[in-house]
């Protein structure tokens, strides 16, 4: 136990005294997510819309007035179809719409009428949204008496909030990336020095030695989710936790064990920090991709929903996301818990017989 | 400027990246990028998994529950009863991503014309997904009613006409935008280890003790990733018109010519990093802290420019990023080409960029000790 | 006039004063040496004057004044620098041939067969001539600092700066890179300035500078230079005043003893300035061990050992036998096994073949090891100490590992912080003290567990005279008073003549296997132990 402890704390120690790690670190857990959360907006806000009028007002422009903040800016008029056009065509309007001279005429004698939209749909997400508003505001303003009524509820996030989802996504991201490279950086550094050789000499179990290493730089990783949960997510961006944050800060130790046990074989089989950094991008990119941040597993082709189990952010993602905004109860995690907890075993196993022996 | 000197050294960079395999990453990295992040990135919702309780089990409720059986966006089961705080639950275990209730005597108050309410719940987590999923079932329910002949009294449609991307794909919004990704930050990572891996194992010296000008030293470093990543121009074109079927609409010329000025800025930006960095782990740090973010907030990918507003729309000019991504989706998927005087104006602020980087970078530079 | 000329020049890095006020001279054909303890200016003021770095004062060369690296320029075509560090200059992946057209090309020099025959001769003269297509990472220590010699050479430069050219590197390879040297500047007529470690490579040299703290202290031939310290070194005799330092072969003082005076060597410079300046060299002290645990008189048995990677041996069916109280020098030179057979001994490298017995206790495998890691200290060619950490908290790092109680720890520490001389430094990070203090607390951290059995590899490479001086008194008196065995690599001959028994390696064998006093009688010529060495490495020199 005082080895443990005088291992771990050497490890703190040598953590604070690089600056230039202790400011990635604080940067990664605070700055960094503050960006993704506020810089990555995916629901469509803001549009730049335009239009082309020749009805001479009247109908057109109260239409116009419900198109408003925050969907949309001030709609921009055009004088022709051909300059509203080029001015999509440059991109700088992403949707136009135009009222055809017989636009009002159709309405109020044929109780049908249509407008013109042209839309930029590169943006194929947002587009697809722009349209919705669009649909829903001309469908408000024409008189129904649709007898089904939706009640939607959007669980867990009532106002699809991105930042949020975004914050969170990136906090788990940054866990991942960091497990893994502040582990890889400890125990390579030491390779490097040679100070390896002298620790594989000391009388002391060397599993106890990887153990201990990793386990400070968990601490340093855990550190930062406190900071991060506590400062960025629940007081930046008001994030409400409908599960337990014992169990969220129970998922992440284990999480950061596994991911420190990445690192450790990411250590294992490169010989300087050159090759930490080139090995950590080839393994952790298809390691996020197959995790399910992005693309929801069951829509994975399914020999990549196989792979993905392979993927210790899988659990963790899922697990947390179920913690944070389904407020799922602490025993109906056990699955993820288990994951994490199996697939760390394996990687510390692995790193246990390649880096810590001696012959 | 002597050309001797400079195939010397050229030809000394190539053979080291050949034996220390480095090469691969530049060839491997990008295509793993593209091919990740193109797969990897899915906004569209298919296979949705929906629940739905049918408690009236009609035939216009069964015929309703038909619908979302066919559509691809959903993979759906129907069951007659459930509670709805079971039916919850699923949802919280993230079994279920969308459960719709459709209520007792459904059919009867519809032929009757009276109001009835379906319910709908969607797993919120991702929220953009969430949203994508609610226009989803109301489509199909708005359908519904269509076919029913339940009319509006007035009614406006919409007559749209979708530009560009007229299916709306995923994969044309954010390939592109992904070569835009790629060119910047792999460029400037590979100049950017050239020269710092020099100065990190001592080599270095032979350029300060020898006769060897900086331009030339410079042009040196840079020109091997230039022409490596160039080779990676045409291969990411590949994989976005072959693999993903991006259509290209546009010059191909414009593509190519404003992709090697992009190529440029990129090892701007990595001789600057390689002047800070004095090791080659400092330096991949640098260079992907520098790049990946504007490179992603501003590239259009994600948010087009024009919906912008405030500081992020005056940094979204500052960075290049934005004036490269402007003219490849003209190249992809507008194609209005060399014509347009934005692109024109766009190529030559790129232009100024390149030049605006190297120049700075070499004027930085010291051929001594620092 | 290929003169150089400096003048005034200071160095000034990061706020720090390098080399300050340092002016010389050296003409055609000269040989001109740096020597002076680590971090005294030497490589400041030789990357100033190849105009690598910025200075203030004044150099010429060849006619040309400069201020500045810039206005250094145009002279770097008759310049040829090469900087501080084994293989430093070389591109680790490029073949030997390919480095000497890479060199040749930068340099601007016309492909033709005069060129050619330069080359040839170049790679003749260090012995290359044979692996010409190996990667320069795949070289011995020895090789890369003579093909790194023969890089900075192809353009003929007028002026020639080497940082330690010579350190870490094996005798035999030394004396090639001399014999290249002797010859350029006959040929060419070469200004040479040279750093070195090693005094009698000092003694060739034409004059010698003598760099302390910044600044050149003193100047002349070694001759000149030994005669202003002559009055000043005697035979050993204990010291009474602290104006005086007595090490094993001689007794430095600057009041006048009554002793026998002694023919003093350039090494007594460092002394006699040392005590000058008042510096305080505390004498060497060891107390006895705490343990009374006795100490087989056979600590390590090795038979048949060897290691092999790929298709290369790099031990070949090596015998050998450590005893306690005995210092054993292992020697070779560099690529002859030297370290991977103390890996192998320690467990760091599987053995491919043979028997090891250590403290009577047949190793076969990990397992056997374990209770013996407390018997056992290593101290590696780099010093292995944690940089992020002061020399107290390292020490107190590496007795937590050993399990020694607090208590117990510090007071050992303390004790070898004072016998050692390393007191004053113990708040002080690795990086800030000098190699020499280094070099004593890492064998202090080493020491910690009271082992039985040392092993040193090359530990004194790069330390000046006076810290290896003190090293091997410490070495000497952990023999006599604790009786523990010490196995220990170096490249310093004058070393060896310390060492109880020496074991000889070449290329993976063992072709000497004797005590020191016994070599001596075999070899009734040799002058010192270097002339034995040569003797031994000459007879075949297939390698």
């Amino acid at each position: 136990m005082r080895v443990f402890l005088a291992l771990v704390t050497k490890e703190l120690i040598g953590f604070l005294r690089s600056w230039g790690l202790v400011a990635v670190v604080l940067y990664s857990f605070t700055l960094d997510i503050y960006i993704t959360g506020k810089g990555i907006e995916m629901q469509a806000k803001n549009i730049a819309i335009g239009y082309v009028d020749e009805t001479g007002g009247g109908m057109s422009k109260k239409i116009l007035s419900r198109l408003h903040a925050p969907e949309f800016q001030k709609p921009v008029p055009f004088m022709s179809t051909k300059e509203l056009s080029k001015s999509i065509y440059d991109r700088e309007i992403m949707v136009g719409l135009i009222f055809e001279s017989d636009f009002e005429k159709n309405l109020e004698k044929r109780d049908r009428a249509s407008v013109d939209i042209l839309l930029d749909s590169i943006a194929a997400t947002q587009s697809f949204q722009a349209l919705q508003y669009l649909q829903n505001i001309l469908f408000d303003y024409s008189k129904t008496d649709f007898p089904v009524e939706l009640k939607i509820h959007k669980l867990f996030n009532q106002n699809a909030n991105t930042s949020e989802f975004m914050a969170m996504a990136e906090m788990l991201s940054v866990i991942t990336l960091l497990g893994v490279v502040l582990t890889a950086v400890v125990f390579v550094r030491e390779k490097e020095n040679g100070t390896w050789d002298i620790m594989l000499l000391m009388p002391i179990d060397p599993r106890l030695i990887i153990l201990a290493k990793s386990f400070s730089q968990v601490l340093v990783i855990m550190g930062g989710v406190t900071i991060a949960t506590g400062i960025v997510l629940f007081g930046v961006f008001d994030i409400t936790i409908n599960g337990s944050i014992a169990a969220f800060f129970l998922l992440s130790f284990f999480y950061a064990f596994t991911s420190a046990g990445i690192g450790l074989f990411v250590a294992a089989v490169s010989k300087n920090m050159l090759q930490v950094a080139q090995l950590s991008i080839l393994i952790m990119m298809p390691l996020i991709f197959l995790s399910g941040a992005w693309t929801p597993i069951h829509a994975m082709h399914p020999l990549l929903q196989d792979l993905s189990l392979l993927s210790p952010l899988r659990y963790y993602i899922e697990g947390s996301e179920s913690i944070f905004f389904r407020g799922t109860g602490f025993f109906d995690l056990w699955n993820y818990f288990a994951g994490v907890i199996i697939l760390g075993s394996v990687l510390y196993f692995y790193g246990f017989r390649k880096i810590g022996r001696l012959f | 400027m002597n050309f001797d000197v400079i195939r010397a050294y050229m030809s000394k960079e190539f053979k080291e990246l050949l034996r220390s395999r480095l090469i691969l990453i530049v060839y491997i990295l990008p295509t793993m990028i593209i091919i990740l992040f193109g797969y990897g990135i899915r906004m569209e919702v298919t296979n949705a998994r929906t629940l739905i309780i049918d408690n009236d089990n009609s035939k216009i409720s069964r015929d309703l529950a038909e619908r979302f059986h066919h559509s691809k966006y959903f993979d759906t089961v129907t069951v007659n009863a459930m509670s709805e705080s079971e039916a919850l639950n699923r949802i919280k275990q993230a079994k279920t991503d969308i459960l719709v209730i459709i209520p007792a005597s459904f059919e009867k108050r519809l032929l009757h014309r009276q109001k009835s309410e379906i319910g709908v719940f969607i797993d919120g987590a991702f929220p953009v997904r969430a949203s994508t999923m609610e226009n989803y079932v109301k489509g199909v329910i708005y359908n519904m009613a269509k076919s029913l002949h339940i009319q509006p009294k007035s009614l406006i449609t919409i007559n749209n006409r979708n530009l560009f991307n007229q299916a709306m794909r995923d994969e044309d919004a954010i390939v592109p935008g992904l070569i835009g990704l790629i060119l910047l930050v792999a460029p400037a990572i590979l100049s950017a280890l050239l020269i710092v891996k020099e100065k990190e194992e001592g080599t270095i010296f032979n350029f300060f003790s020898s006769p060897i000008k900086k331009s030339e030293f410079i042009i040196a470093k840079l020109l091997p990733p230039l022409i490596l990543h160039s080779v990676n121009i045409f291969i990411l074109f590949l994989w976005a018109t072959w693999l993903f079927e991006v259509p290209f609409r546009g010059s191909f010329l414009l593509y190519w010519i404003a992709a090697q000025i992009y190529i440029l800025i990129s090892l701007g930006v990595g001789l600057l990093v390689s002047i800070i960095a004095s090791t080659q782990i400092v330096a991949i740090v640098l260079t992907i802290i520098i790049t990946i973010i504007p490179g992603f907030l501003y590239s259009g990918m994600l948010m087009p420019i024009s919906s912008m507003s405030g500081e992020s729309k005056i940094e979204a000019h500052i960075y290049p990023v934005m004036y490269f991504n402007h003219i490849v989706y003209d190249t992809f998927l507008i194609g209005q080409g060399l014509d347009s005087p934005k692109n024109q104006l766009y190529l030559t602020i790129l232009l100024f960029y390149a030049l605006f980087l190297i120049f700075l970078g070499a004027w930085l530079m010291k051929k001594e000790i620092s | 006039m290929a003169d150089l000329e400096v003048r005034n020049v200071t160095v000034v890095h990061r706020k720090t004063v390098a080399i300050k006020n340092a002016s010389l001279g050296a003409s055609e054909s000269e040989i001109v040496g740096f020597i002076g303890a680590d971090g005294a200016g030497k490589s400041s003021l030789m990357h100033a004057i190849a105009g690598v770095r910025r200075f203030e004062g004044e150099i010429s060369f060849d006619g040309v004044v400069f201020g500045s690296p810039k206005e250094a320029e145009k002279l770097k075509p008759s310049i040829g620098l090469m900087p501080q560090g084994i293989g430093l200059v070389l591109y680790k992946n490029l073949t030997v041939s390919e480095h000497l057209s890479f060199f040749s090309k930068i340099r601007n020099l016309k492909e033709n067969s005069t060129l050619d025959a330069y080359r040839h001769r170049l790679l003749k003269m260090a012995g290359l001539e044979r692996f010409t297509e190996r990667q320069a990472g795949k070289l011995s220590g020895g090789m890369m600092q003579k093909l790194s010699l023969i890089c900075t050479l192809i353009h003929r430069p007028k002026l020639l700066i080497l940082d330690e050219p010579t350190t870490g590197v094996d005798p035999l390879s030394r004396r090639e890179l001399w014999e290249i040297l002797e010859e350029i500047r006959e040929n060419e007529g070469t200004i040479i300035l040279m750093s070195t470690a090693y005094m009698q490579e000092a003694e060739k040299m034409d004059r010698v500078y003598l760099f302390d703290s910044g600044s050149i202290i003193a100047s002349g031939t070694a001759d000149e230079l030994k005669k202003t310290v002559k009055k000043y070194v005697y035979s050993p005799v204990p010291c009474e005043s602290k104006r005086c330092i007595c090490t094993d072969r001689y007794t430095y003082s600057l009041d006048s003893l009554k002793a026998q005076h002694k023919k003093p060597t350039l090494e007594a410079l460092f002394f006699v300035n040392a005590l000058r300046r008042n510096v305080e060299i505390p004498p060497i002290k060891v107390s006895i061990r705490e343990s009374t645990e006795p100490i087989a008189p056979v600590v390590m048995e090795a038979k048949g050992l060897t290691k092999r990677f790929g298709s290369f041996v790099a031990n070949d069916h090596i015998d050998m036998e450590l005893r306690s109280a005995e210092i054993l020098g292992l020697l070779g030179a560099n690529g002859a096994g030297k370290t991977t057979f103390i890996k192998m001994l320690l467990g760091l490298y599987p053995i491919d073949e043979g028997e090891l017995t250590l403290f009577g206790k047949p190793i076969k495998s990990a397992k056997d090891r374990r209770s013996l890691k407390t018997r056992i200290g290593y101290v590696s060619q780099r010093f292995s100490l944690y940089k992020d950490m002061t020399v107290r908290e390292n020490l107190l790092y590496f007795a937590n590992m050993h399990n020694i109680d607090t208590q117990k720890a510090s007071r050992r520490m303390e004790r070898y912080a004072h016998e050692l001389g390393f007191e004053s430094y113990m708040d002080s990070f690795p990086k800030e003290l000098p190699l020499g203090i280094n070099q004593r607390f890492s064998i202090a951290a080493a020491l910690l567990h009271e082992p039985v059995v040392l092993f040193l590899d090359e530990p004194t490479s790069g330390v000046d005279a006076i810290a290896r001086s003190q090293f091997w008194q410490m070495l000497r008196l952990l023999k006599k008073r604790w009786g523990i065995a010490i196995l220990i690599t170096t490249h310093y001959m004058s070393e060896a003549e310390y060492c109880d028994r020496i074991v000889l390696l070449k290329e993976g064998k063992k072709i000497v296997d004797d005590k020191v006093e016994n070599l001596h009688k075999k070899h009734p010529k040799a002058e010192n132990f270097e002339d034995i060495f040569l003797h031994y490495y000459e007879r075949n020199n297939e390698f």
